[in-house]
């Protein structure tokens, strides 16, 4: 029996659309739960929306590149597989590694080999099912304790708490420049162009007053940042 | 209500939901393994777990750990469930934290973290499915050449908007962790794909930086 016809089968469509349903009610469910209590502890209304329409408006563009790995890897795991895990839990860089350790693990070197047999197939599933559970067991057994001293930290010393964790994103930021910094060309240009045009709109939303443009400053920065990369490369310029 | 302090409630829903993601995750392959009888050989499935956690173990605890003072506790048991961390809710979830003007590890915070990673996972569902059911339409035109370049530098457009918001505001505690990458990266043959075990270690540096900075009276506080 060729794998496909179970990738790419019944019985895979129903159990992705059970995960994907319960992950999209524990969304809403999670929102429902912070939209109440944000109300009752007075955040205005105001601000609630704005979450959401920035966060809706902000989501579209980077979701696109995650369509774009769909498109990579479902004729090799079928539809209904990528769908699931692209959808819920894992990333775009994650399960393309996943799925060709669970197949080197079988003798298969490349996900193309003629030798991708189902039970290849069943490995790969198996092996990138275990591979995505550690964040989910960690927030289960530790997540509560771990900001219990969080919390401590931060009844403790409220500004060395807000430094820390601005601390930990400049970390985070920071990997993302390596790279452009020191090796230049078409990614740095990218860099310093959407961070210019934030500053701008920044700037801009400052001396108008309007929040709703300081709202879509980052999607819209994002956005003309990839429309410069495609004028660049265009432009020969790298 | 319940008599149970709200982030009692919220610990106790986010690991029942948690634990009900983590079961369906063992669903899925077990059900296919038993309704077409294909198990894989059990030494060979071992040898691929054991690869597997090798890398993704110690990221998990990285990640964990990064992650969840940026979030508080009830964005965290959400973002660990619907992913796309590093590339969509943490950017997202901390501009609108930045715009809703709150503190974080404060209520509030946890607050617009949440309803920011739970609207953003909504719609990437949403265009997920779109994308599945127009595959063959799609496929062409989001593999064209000319929009690749755009799609292949969405992380520098994306961090480096964040970057110059964030660096003009508290410079002071960019300059260590951007010091040290570059010189990692001149000195070091850094290969693309390890970003993610880099996160966790300049976070730790970047971390002990402010400390001192912090400690020494150079850095007082954040200004918003």
């Amino acid at each position: 029996m060729d794998y496909l016809s179970i990738a790419n089968g019944r019985v895979l469509y129903i159990l992705a659309s059970i995960v994907i349903i319960v992950v999209i009610i524990q969304s809403v469910l999670f929102l429902r739960m912070s939209w109440k209590r944000g109300i009752s502890i007075g955040i205005s209304k105001t601000k609630l929306k704005e979450t959401v329409k920035t966060s809706a408006f902000f989501a579209i563009v980077p979701s696109i590149p995650i369509v774009i790995a769909l498109i990579a890897i479902s004729p090799v795991l079928g539809l209904p597989f990528s769908w699931m895990r692209l959808s819920v839990i894992g990333s775009q860089s994650y399960e393309m590694i996943a799925a060709k350790i669970g197949a080197s693990s079988m003798g298969i070197a490349n996900l193309t080999d003629p030798g991708y047999t189902a039970q290849v197939f069943s490995n790969s599933m198996w092996v990138m099912s275990v591979g995505i559970i550690w964040g989910l067991v960690l927030s289960i057994f530790a997540l509560k304790k771990y900001q219990n001293r969080m919390k401590i930290v931060q009844k403790k010393d409220s500004k060395w708490a807000e430094i820390m964790v601005n601390a930990l994103f400049f970390g985070m930021l920071s990997v993302f420049f390596g790279e452009p910094i020191v090796s230049g060309g078409l990614s740095l240009l990218v860099l310093l162009s959407s961070a210019a045009i934030m500053l701008f709109i920044t700037w801009i939303a400052k001396i108008t007053g309007k929040q709703w443009i300081r709202d879509f400053a980052l999607s819209v920065s994002m956005i003309a940042g990839m429309a410069f990369a495609i004028l660049f490369s265009n432009l020969g310029a790298v | 209500m319940s008599s149970l302090s709200y982030q009692d409630r919220v610990h106790k829903i986010g690991r029942i939901t948690a634990s009900i993601v983590l079961i369906l995750i063992f669903v899925v392959p077990a059900t296919i393994s038993i309704v077409y009888n294909i198990f894989p050989p059990a030494d060979k499935l071992l040898l691929g777990i054991g690869m597997v956690c090798m890398v993704y173990i110690p990221i998990s605890i990285a990640e964990f750990l990064t992650y969840t003072p940026m979030l508080g506790s009830s964005a965290t048991y959400l973002v660990f469930v619907t992913g796309n961390l590093t590339n969509l809710k943490i950017p997202c979830a901390l501009t609108c934290m930045v715009n809703a003007e709150v503190a974080p590890q404060t209520e509030e915070a946890e607050i617009i973290a949440t309803i920011s990673v739970a609207v953003s996972s909504l719609v990437t569902i949403l265009i997920i499915f779109i994308g599945m059911i127009a595959l063959v339409p799609l496929s062409p035109l989001l593999s064209s050449e000319v929009l690749k370049p755009a799609f292949s530098q969405i992380l520098p457009a994306l961090f480096g908007a964040m970057g110059g918001y964030w660096i003009l505001k508290q410079w002071k505690l960019a300059v260590t962790p951007i010091l040290v990458i570059v010189l990692l990266y001149i000195f070091l043959p850094i290969p693309s794909g390890v970003e993610g075990a880099l996160i966790p270690v300049m976070g730790l540096i970047s971390v002990f930086s402010a400390k001192l900075l912090y400690k020494k009276g150079f850095i007082k506080s954040i200004e918003n």
